[in-house]
């Protein structure tokens, strides 16, 4: 959507509300499900949060129609993430998240789209989403039809032959429609990205695959919501600086929150930062 | 087979534009006149095999009915997970169709030779394995995927294969027909090596064995009448331009099995002795024990 600066600053604040809100249920679904990924969860989440808050043009009711826009989490370990945005905009019932990982859990550890209203893509090994949003992306373009596709990828998932691939092809069959927003926080599942296998430089390469790119605060709800209404006449991707373990002090920045989940001491304590915040 | 495919395609593709088709940046000579009459249902992913599965599964999921092309091993075990994930767990109306099965590409070497992918593709959910004999089963199964709304695989020869069949029943069924009718058993073959298969039951009547030939393009899905009717009748053979392990015998072998009945089997299938040997697909086929005396010995092993 095309919003003014007044709509903007009217989805800023719903999108602050709401990631507050899915930061605690955040914490207690990987808390009482002893999951992992409570801080991946964290980072990506005001991502989320500004996309359902009137960007991304999905809500329950029109999630038929053919036109909409498209939203696949391609980092399908924050799971935890999306689920709780999307009980919390209503696509389901908010106490499936009770029951996260649970035996016979509608919602389990890694994104899945069966039986889930609101996902579009079961996710989990990484490399996957981009390709399929590339897929509608050409569909669309093909039957001009006008929604965009939106595709939220890890920092780490770019070690994956496939995000190289679908920048390749995106470019060439310049594929406005298609936007990549991309959680670096710098942290994949052993430790930092560069320490593991550099990223950097990052802008540059996504430049060089003919991508427009922009770089900006993944946390900073005003600035993403101006930034996502913007129309690029060529891809887009966006790379979001986030801080992994976002709003829990002692989960921020660390390796070890990747696979940690929060104990009730924890747990309690954790809630009470993001509240206070 | 691979031309009457595209050809067909393109007629389908002609009335229905929900019809997509992706190349792999493979198919020349064969793929331009589908290009060129509708630019707008194809594309070249390039040489990216990942991406391409996974934009297909993408494609598909917006109603349109996508086949991807390449050849060898690069649409199948080159995005293996592509095919898992993407399209079979989400069930989408993917296509996926390969030029050259088993030796086709012979003299090209091992990486060219596709000699696992039915073990493979048929060890997936919701995925059904599809092999012509020749251009007449080439036409029917590509008329019949075009409107089959499930994950698919099309395993095609090359070209210049032998017209063995004559069975054009539409809309077309896993039914199997004889080629040949016989009461002493039956020789069970998928693909265009089904040449040799009739070759050999022409061999075995010399010796006064009369056995019945038929093909089973429908490679997943078994006329489980027509095999009870087999066991029944005597021992079976099957033939199949593929590894011994986990392909066409097998899934006639575990049918059998699950059936409950008393039967007799064997499993002609390659040896796989020397993965590096070159040659010409006859020569390939000789040397890996896919020649119509392996056949007549299977059958003169029951007595």
């Amino acid at each position: 959507m095309n919003l003014g600066k007044q709509d903007t600053g009217v989805v800023a604040q719903s999108a602050a509300d709401l990631a507050k809100s899915a930061r605690i249920e955040i914490l207690k679904m990987t808390s009482s499900a002893k999951a992992a990924h409570v801080a991946s969860s964290l980072s990506v989440i005001d991502l989320l949060a500004v996309l359902y808050s009137g960007i991304a043009n999905i809500t329950p009711d029109n999630r038929a129609k053919t036109d909409r826009d498209i939203v696949i989490l391609s980092k399908g370990h924050a799971a935890a993430a999306i689920y709780s945005v999307l009980a919390l905009k209503k696509f389901f019932d908010i106490n499936w998240l009770s029951n996260y990982c649970g035996d016979g859990a509608q919602l389990g550890g890694h994104v899945t789209s069966t039986g889930v209203p609101g996902v579009e893509l079961s996710t989990g090994s990484l490399g996957h989403g981009l390709p399929y949003g590339l897929g509608i992306a050409i569909s669309r373009k093909l039957t001009k039809s006008p929604g965009k596709v939106f595709v939220i990828m890890s920092d780490g998932e770019c070690d994956e032959g496939t995000t190289w691939e679908s920048a390749l092809i995106a470019n060439h069959y310049n594929l406005d429609n298609l936007i990549v927003i991309i959680d670096r926080n710098k942290i994949q599942s052993l430790d930092f990205t560069e320490s593991t296998i550099a990223l950097e430089p990052f802008m540059d390469k996504w430049k060089s695959f003919g991508w427009n790119v922009v770089e900006m605060d993944g946390h900073d709800h005003l600035s993403l919501a101006e930034e996502l209404s913007k129309k690029s006449s060529i891809p887009k991707c966006i790379v979001a600086n986030t801080i992994k373990g976002k709003g829990v002090d002692f989960m921020e920045n660390t390796v070890l929150w990747h696979y940690r989940s929060p104990n009730d001491e924890e747990l309690s304590r954790a809630i009470s930062q993001v509240e206070n915040n | 087979m691979r031309n009457t495919f595209i050809q067909t395609l393109l007629e389908n593709a002609k009335r229905d534009p929900n019809i997509i088709f992706i190349t792999g940046d493979l198919g020349f000579g064969v793929i331009e006149e589908f290009q060129k009459q509708l630019p707008n249902q194809f594309i070249n992913a390039g040489v990216s095999e990942q991406a391409m599965m996974g934009m297909a599964a993408g494609i598909a999921s917006t109603g349109k009915r996508v086949f991807v092309y390449s050849i060898g091993n690069f649409p199948t075990l080159r995005c293996l997970e592509q095919i898992r994930n993407d399209v079979c767990l989400m069930n989408n109306p993917v296509v996926i169709v390969s030029v050259g099965a088993g030796y086709s590409y012979g003299s090209q070497g091992y990486t060219h030779h596709a000699l696992e992918d039915i073990a493979v593709m048929r060890a997936l959910p919701n995925m059904n394995v599809y092999i012509p004999a020749d251009a007449v089963e080439s036409k029917s199964l590509t008329n019949y995927l075009c409107k089959n709304k499930s994950p698919s695989y099309l395993r095609l020869g090359k070209t210049g294969e032998p017209i063995l069949t004559n069975n054009t029943i539409e809309p077309l069924n896993n039914r199997i027909v004889d080629i040949k009718s016989g009461d002493d058993g039956t020789i069970l073959f998928v693909g265009p090596i089904g040449k040799r298969a009739l070759a050999a039951a022409e061999i075995l009547d010399q010796m006064n064995l009369n056995v019945s030939v038929a093909s089973v393009p429908f490679a997943t899905d078994i006329d489980i009448a027509y095999l009870k009717y087999a066991a029944a009748k005597g021992p079976i053979v099957t033939v199949e331009e593929h590894s011994t392990r986990g392909g066409f015998g097998s899934i006639i072998l575990e049918s059998l099995h699950q059936l409950n009945v008393p039967y007799r089997l064997k499993i002609i299938a390659s040896s796989q002795q020397n993965l590096s040997e070159i040659g010409s697909q006859d020569y390939l086929q000789v040397t890996n024990g896919l020649d119509e005396k392996s056949i007549v010995d299977a059958f003169n092993s029951f007595w």
